[in-house]
């Protein structure tokens, strides 16, 4: 699932909530110095929240829906027609 | 019910700090004028443009000789935007286009990240290139600060929900405070107001990835708001019925596949498209500009899947791929691609068509970016007569808001704006959704329900058709999830009443382009009739207005302004 941060090294600064294009984040600064990730259906995989982390805590999971479909290019090549 | 927060006054108020945004706060602010820019996120990573872009179509006389007809005829004949200009306004933008990239280029934007100006990308063999490559992974932060500089007001998480005219002119905008879970109301009244929402994501079904919805090429948080808001304030749209299809990976949507160094290939090592068949960074392939339904008819016709190959690519311009992905914000793509070991020079990407979208198909404007309704301009790729992306909003944010900075001076604010029916109307819409809480229809139930119907009844080409009796019945069942909609959307925090205004928004869209595309009683682009399968030459001088008099959405043909 979408951006996923590290407890670890966050720093609760708040940047990814604040920056976020789409409002995946919620930073309840009162209840945990950690910004959640709330509305996580709606990342766009754009990256701003990994790009500007400060702390270098936010990682990007991309859904397996969304997987990059490729194939070894060496098998874009003429094929030996298969009978029946 | 919702009571008003806070009221501002300004000059002019800015609807959304994308590109176009930005560009025209800051000409705006440069003639003088009190600036407020309403961004729905940040405007220092918002919009399509959000973590970078790499290509600005532009006339540079020094690279390209004297005459600005040359890049013109590119744009319009030999560019996958060239449909739905009218002329004049593409003339304005190649002459102010060189201006506007040497401010970037001053403000530290690298235009010329190699030393010179380079046009590389989105080329054909032979043909003189327009496409100036460049690094934008920083330019919102850049615009940003330059706006500021200048003393623009930037209300970031300010939606703008509804735009006030009064007595037929533009008058301001009620705007939704989304950096709290409760929700907080805005009042802006301004003088002039530019719209700089973007493109329309979100209307159709996704293509790669129906469950996933924000997964678009361009930025899903762009959802119509300003085309549907400026159509309900008196506003007329323009050529909303020839929404066109992007293509990139699947199923990763992505934009900027011209950024791919490659050439597109058959399962069988054929070359798809005639352009190229060793890939170079000067040229990329040119296919999926000019022929991106080709990545579906392979699929039809048993041929495909296809492929953008780059095994064959130099390892020197396979690095220039690699740095210019990184310019154009694509480092989610890379370090996915890292993650998961897949290696340009050893693996093809399989490309596809996605979904409809809104770009260049919008809001109908003169020569200074002023729409139909006095006080109201709009810029970037909410436009709907004339689309240059990247290049087109910076240039035309500019031309908008100089322009709006200018004529501010002679308008007058209105009075009161909180009794204004509208700002009424949406503050009790608001405080119903609310109300309803999570016993209501969820926001992405009603988005949900848009997709299915356009991309059941409006669909776009290749293959897909429209007719006047699937356009009938559409409309029908557009007007009836509007009321179920209305009268049942639920929202528990200011996010999801914002995505729930959002998708009554495309419902408005949505009406709107089918009305346009019933009336158009004719084949073009990727607007097919099965019942006028036909392109009428007759209609290719001419271009569809849509709006909306006394409640009632009309249809109106113009002539195009060719220069």
């Amino acid at each position: 699932m979408p951006p996923v941060i590290d407890r670890e090294k966050c720093t609760g600064c708040g940047t990814c909530a604040e920056i976020c294009p789409v409002q995946v984040f919620r930073h309840h600064k009162d209840n945990d110095k950690i910004p959640e990730v709330k509305f996580r259906r709606e990342c766009w995989h754009c990256n701003a929240c990994v790009l500007d982390c400060p702390a270098g805590a936010v990682s990007l999971s991309v859904p397996l829906p969304c997987m990059l479909l490729h194939v070894d290019a060496s098998t874009l090549k003429p094929r030996e027609p298969r009978h029946v | 019910m919702y009571s008003i927060a806070q009221s501002i006054d300004t000059d002019v108020l800015v609807m959304g700090g994308g590109i176009a945004g930005l560009m025209a706060a800051i000409a705006s602010a440069d003639r003088g004028a009190k600036v407020i820019v309403a961004e729905k996120a940040n405007t220092r990573r918002s919009g399509s443009g959000a973590t970078g872009n790499d290509h600005f179509r532009c006339w540079i006389p020094e690279k390209h000789g004297p005459d600005y007809r040359v890049i013109m005829n590119e744009v319009l004949n030999f560019s996958q935007f060239g449909l739905c200009h009218d002329t004049v306004l593409t003339r304005r933008f190649l002459e102010k286009s060189f201006d506007i990239v040497k401010m970037w280029d001053a403000w530290g934007i690298p235009m010329r990240p190699t030393g010179d100006w380079e046009f590389t990308g989105h080329a054909f063999p032979g043909r003189i290139r327009s496409a100036l490559k460049y690094d934008g992974a920083q330019q919102k932060p850049i615009l940003t600060r330059e706006a500021r500089k200048r003393g623009a007001g930037i209300l970031n998480h300010h939606a703008v929900i509804e735009l006030l005219a009064e007595d037929g002119e533009i008058a301001g905008a009620l705007t939704l405070d989304t950096s709290r879970d409760e929700p907080a109301f805005t009042l802006i009244r301004a003088k002039c107001v530019v719209v700089a929402t973007g493109c329309t994501t979100r209307l159709y079904v996704n293509k790669a990835t129906p469950g996933w919805m924000f997964n678009t090429a361009f930025c899903p948080g762009n959802a119509g708001g300003g085309i549907a808001q400026s159509f309900r304030a008196g506003a007329k749209l323009v050529n909303l019925e020839l929404a066109t299809r992007h293509a990139g990976p699947r199923y990763f949507e992505r934009a900027g596949k011209s950024t791919w160094i490659g050439v597109y290939k058959y399962p069988d090592g054929r070359t798809l498209g005639p352009f190229v068949s060793k890939p170079t960074k000067e040229l990329g392939d040119i296919t999926s500009d000019i022929w991106n339904a080709s990545f579906t008819e392979v699929v039809k016709n048993g041929s495909g899947p296809a492929y953008l190959d780059c095994s064959e690519t130099s390892p020197e311009d396979l690095a220039y791929m690699r740095w210019g992905m990184k310019g154009e914000g694509l480092t989610a793509l890379l370090d996915y691609m890292d993650r998961e070991g897949i290696d340009p020079a050893r693996h093809a990407v399989e490309f596809m068509q996605y979904e409809p979208f809104l770009i260049g198909k919008g809001l109908d404007v003169d020569i200074n970016g002023q729409c139909s309704l006095p006080g109201l301009y709009a810029a970037g790729d909410v436009v709907g007569n004339f689309r240059a992306d990247i290049g087109g909003a910076a240039v035309y944010g500019w031309i908008s808001g100089d322009h709006a900075g200018t004529s501010a001076a002679g308008r007058t604010l209105r009075g009161s704006l909180e009794r204004h029916p509208a700002v009424e109307r949406t503050l009790a819409l608001c405080a119903d959704i609310m109300k309803r809480g999570e016993r209501g229809y969820a926001w992405d139930e009603a988005n949900m329900a848009v997709q299915q119907l356009m991309s059941d009844y409006a669909p776009a080409g290749p293959f897909e058709k429209r007719s006047e009796s699937l356009l009938d019945a559409g409309l029908h069942y557009m007007r009836a999830l509007r009321g179920k909609s209305r009268a049942g959307l639920g929202a528990v925090c200011s996010h999801t009443l914002l995505r729930a205004l959002e998708s009554l928004d495309l419902m408005d869209v949505g009406e709107a382009l089918m009305v346009a595309a019933r009336e158009r009683r004719e084949s073009r682009g990727p607007h097919l009739r099965a019942d006028y399968t036909f392109t009428n030459p007759m209609l290719g001088e001419l271009f569809l207005d849509v709006f909306l008099r006394e409640g009632e959405i009309q249809t109106e043909w113009r002539k195009r302004n060719m220069v």
